[in-house]
């Protein structure tokens, strides 16, 4: 138990059933279906998961960020300086404590470096309006700050583009620019929203490594949301796999990939060709769409596509994280056993430790 | 496989853009050749041409230079580059092409069924009515889509089913090649692995050629047979997939192939880091594109633009010090 305490204290962020509803015409959608996750000092957590399954919800969730029609529920236990343990979530979206919060302790790189910026403010300006904000108010001292996390994060001849406008910088610089703007005050915890997403895969891998440096420096956290599972494989220390606005399994980065449980997981594994193996068999497919948040039937999320679901099991209970081993958890009746014992039968394996 | 037929042969192709008096080379002095019932991968970085290749392949842009030689199906050698464009609407029903947004390829007000029939009705305008529906209903079925709901709007769609869309409308003319640009790029990986299997059932079926454009590099190397590498409007590598992942030939294949994420915490390689930026196409360097990059760089390399040449079977590749460099590439296992 000594292990766990240990953990506790190292533990900079938690969430709590993290539920984010939407509004909409139709009635409100939930999108984000009761999260749960935590990320420890200097840890880098992955969050995978295709489009639609609420991976960017969730994290906006965590700034306070979203979309006014979306509210949320739930709890987000923070590690903030000065407050002690916050729930991010009871702070006014508007309110002094929040905006402290915001951009100084969590910071967040979003996908389109192209969007992120206004055209119409110098880089530099933009970089400076953190930095301004939170460090000082001393606009020479500033700059002097934000030229100095430009060249930390690699942007040549930082004096000259301090000056320049978003529209001459190319995608990768641009994207290393809006790194320098989130790591100007020094965060906590970084939120990555597919960073490299639109970039060309030799910049991609500059700025993967250059986030591994960076992260090293500071010593921060990073929650990095993306659907690529190669970039997940060479960045992160844990994954959390979402689907459907649930984690249906989290593990460390080396056991998602070696030893996928949850048959979402091993779909997506396998729909992925792996560079450097010339396998001519066809890719694992799952069949299917994502279906819509609204009005989901009971049971499992996954049911309609899955390959190993239990009739009379998957489609009445809701599996809920379940620990099958270290630091493995995975929400799935095929893997750890149905609840309901009796009336699994033979097909429902071993009983189920959970039960 | 001696016996297998060539049906694209693409010489010297350059294509240059004028705008405000910049001369910008997006393709420059690009061959190589297809043969029938393969499929072709074209990768590199965005900016380098492979868009600009593709259309002057299909001829939606008319190429400054170079010839492209097409063999059509009752086995006529036609050069694209010398004929009319009325001659060229025999042909064009035999190249089609699949697009890289299912959101902006497909008109919004139009209906499924009159997005498929377009071609059909454009290329055959004496097709009888019931010939037509039952040519659109059978390749909607072929591709997955529900036949039912032909009569909606795309917006009623899903990406994936979006894609398969496209495709119908690409393969209701019975085309021959198919030129696909960055066709699976905006889907998400299970949809993604659902329309690559389906270009590859449809492939198998109606042996089709594809062209294929994309610039994820593992997608290609699943895809295809053969691949080319561009930069900045260059070919610089073309061979079989397998030579070119596991033994690259050229110092800017080698970088990419290291920067490629690999799906496995254990497996990742060791990058070979590219230093600096794209040199801007407008006025791009002397001597070989690449020098201003290549940790491998000579005075020779600065001076002169090395050939693009064959140095093994199949194996074709424009770098001074092919011979000599031992580059790394993935280590296939078998």
């Amino acid at each position: 138990m000594m292990e766990n305490e240990a953990r506790k204290n190292d533990t900079i962020i938690q969430v709590k059933d993290l539920k984010v509803n939407i509004k909409t015409d139709d009635g409100i959608l939930t999108a984000v279906r009761g999260v749960n996750f935590e990320i420890r000092k200097g840890e880098t957590l992955g969050l995978v998961g295709e489009s639609g399954c609420g991976k960017s919800l969730t994290s906006k969730a965590i700034l306070g960020i979203n979309d006014k029609k979306c509210s949320a529920e739930g709890e987000i236990i923070f590690d903030a300086d000065g407050m002690g343990q916050t729930d991010l979530l009871k702070l006014k979206p508007k309110g002094d404590e929040i905006r402290s919060v915001r951009g100084k302790q969590i910071s967040m790189i979003f996908q389109e470096p192209m969007v992120a910026f206004s055209p119409m403010y110098s880089i530099g300006n933009q970089i400076n309006e953190a930095t301004l904000l939170h460090i000082t108010k001393d606009k020479k001292k500033a700059k002097e700050i934000s030229l100095g996390v430009m060249k930390k994060v690699g942007i040549a001849n930082a004096e000259k583009r301090y000056d320049q406008y978003p529209h001459e910088f190319s995608g990768g610089m641009l994207q290393r620019a809006l790194i320098a703007m989130a790591l100007v005050c020094n965060p906590k915890l970084l939120i990555a929203d597919e960073p490299t997403t639109a970039l060309d895969v030799t910049i991609q891998a500059q700025i993967l490594e250059l986030m591994k440096e960076l992260q090293k420096d500071f010593g921060m956290s990073i929650l990095f949301i993306t659907h690529d599972l190669g970039t997940v494989a060479r960045m992160c220390d844990r994954v959390a796999v979402m689907y459907l606005g649930r984690i249906v399994e989290s593990a460390t980065a080396l056991e998602i990939f070696k030893n996928p449980q949850h048959p979402y997981t091993k779909g997506l594994i396998g729909s992925v060709h792996k560079i450097g193996t010339k396998n001519q068999e066809k890719l694992f497919s799952i069949e299917g769409t994502v279906p819509l948040a609204l009005n989901l039937p009971a049971g499992c999320g996954f049911y309609e596509r899955c390959s190993q679901r239990i009739e009379g099991v998957c489609n009445v209970y809701d599996p809920t994280l379940v620990q099958t081993g270290g630091d493995h958890q995975v929400a799935c009746f095929a893997c750890t056993g149905c609840p309901n014992k009796g009336a699994c039968g033979a097909d429902g394996k071993e009983g189920g430790k959970d039960a | 496989m001696s016996d297998k037929k060539q049906i694209l042969d693409v010489q010297h192709i350059h294509m240059r853009f004028n705008s405000k008096g910049v001369c910008v080379r997006a393709v420059t002095d690009v061959s190589f050749t297809v043969d029938e019932g393969e499929t072709i991968g074209i990768v590199g970085e965005s900016g380098c041409g492979k868009t600009t290749l593709g259309r002057c392949i299909v001829r939606a842009y008319e190429p400054s230079e170079g010839e492209v030689f097409y063999t059509a199906g009752d086995g006529e050698k036609v050069n694209f580059t010398k004929i009319d464009a009325k001659t060229m609407k025999k042909y064009r029903k035999e190249i089609q092409m699949i697009f890289q947004d299912p959101y902006s390829s497909l008109d919004p007000r139009m209906t499924v069924y009159d997005i498929i029939k377009e071609p059909l009705a454009a290329n055959f305008p004496k097709m009888p009515k019931a010939e037509m529906d039952q040519r659109i209903m059978d390749i909607a079925a072929k591709v997955g889509l529900n036949t039912s709901y032909l009569m909606r709007y795309p917006h009623a769609f899903s990406g994936g089913q979006r894609q398969r869309i496209g495709i119908a409308r690409a393969l209701v003319l019975n085309p021959r090649v198919i030129v696909c640009d960055e066709s699976v790029s905006a889907l998400d990986v299970s949809i993604q692995a659902q329309v690559i299997n389906l270009l590859h059932d449809l492939q198998k079926e109606f042996s089709l050629t594809y062209l294929f454009i994309s610039h994820d590099l593992s997608v290609v190397e699943y895809i295809s047979d053969k691949v080319g590498v561009m930069y900045l409007g260059k070919l610089v590598e073309y061979a079989p997939t397998k030579n070119l992942y596991g033994h690259p030939m050229h110092p800017y294949t080698e970088s990419l192939l290291s920067a490629v994420p690999v799906a496995d915490p254990e497996a990742q390689m060791e990058r070979i880091p590219l230093e600096g930026e794209i040199p801007n196409p407008a006025n791009p360097p002397t001597g070989c594109y690449f020098h201003t990059r290549c940790r491998y760089c000579t005075q020779r390399c600065k001076e002169t633009a090395p050939e693009y040449r064959e140095l093994e079977p199949d194996h074709f590749v424009a770098c001074h010090r092919a011979e000599e460099l031992k580059l790394k590439g993935f280590q296939y296992g078998d």
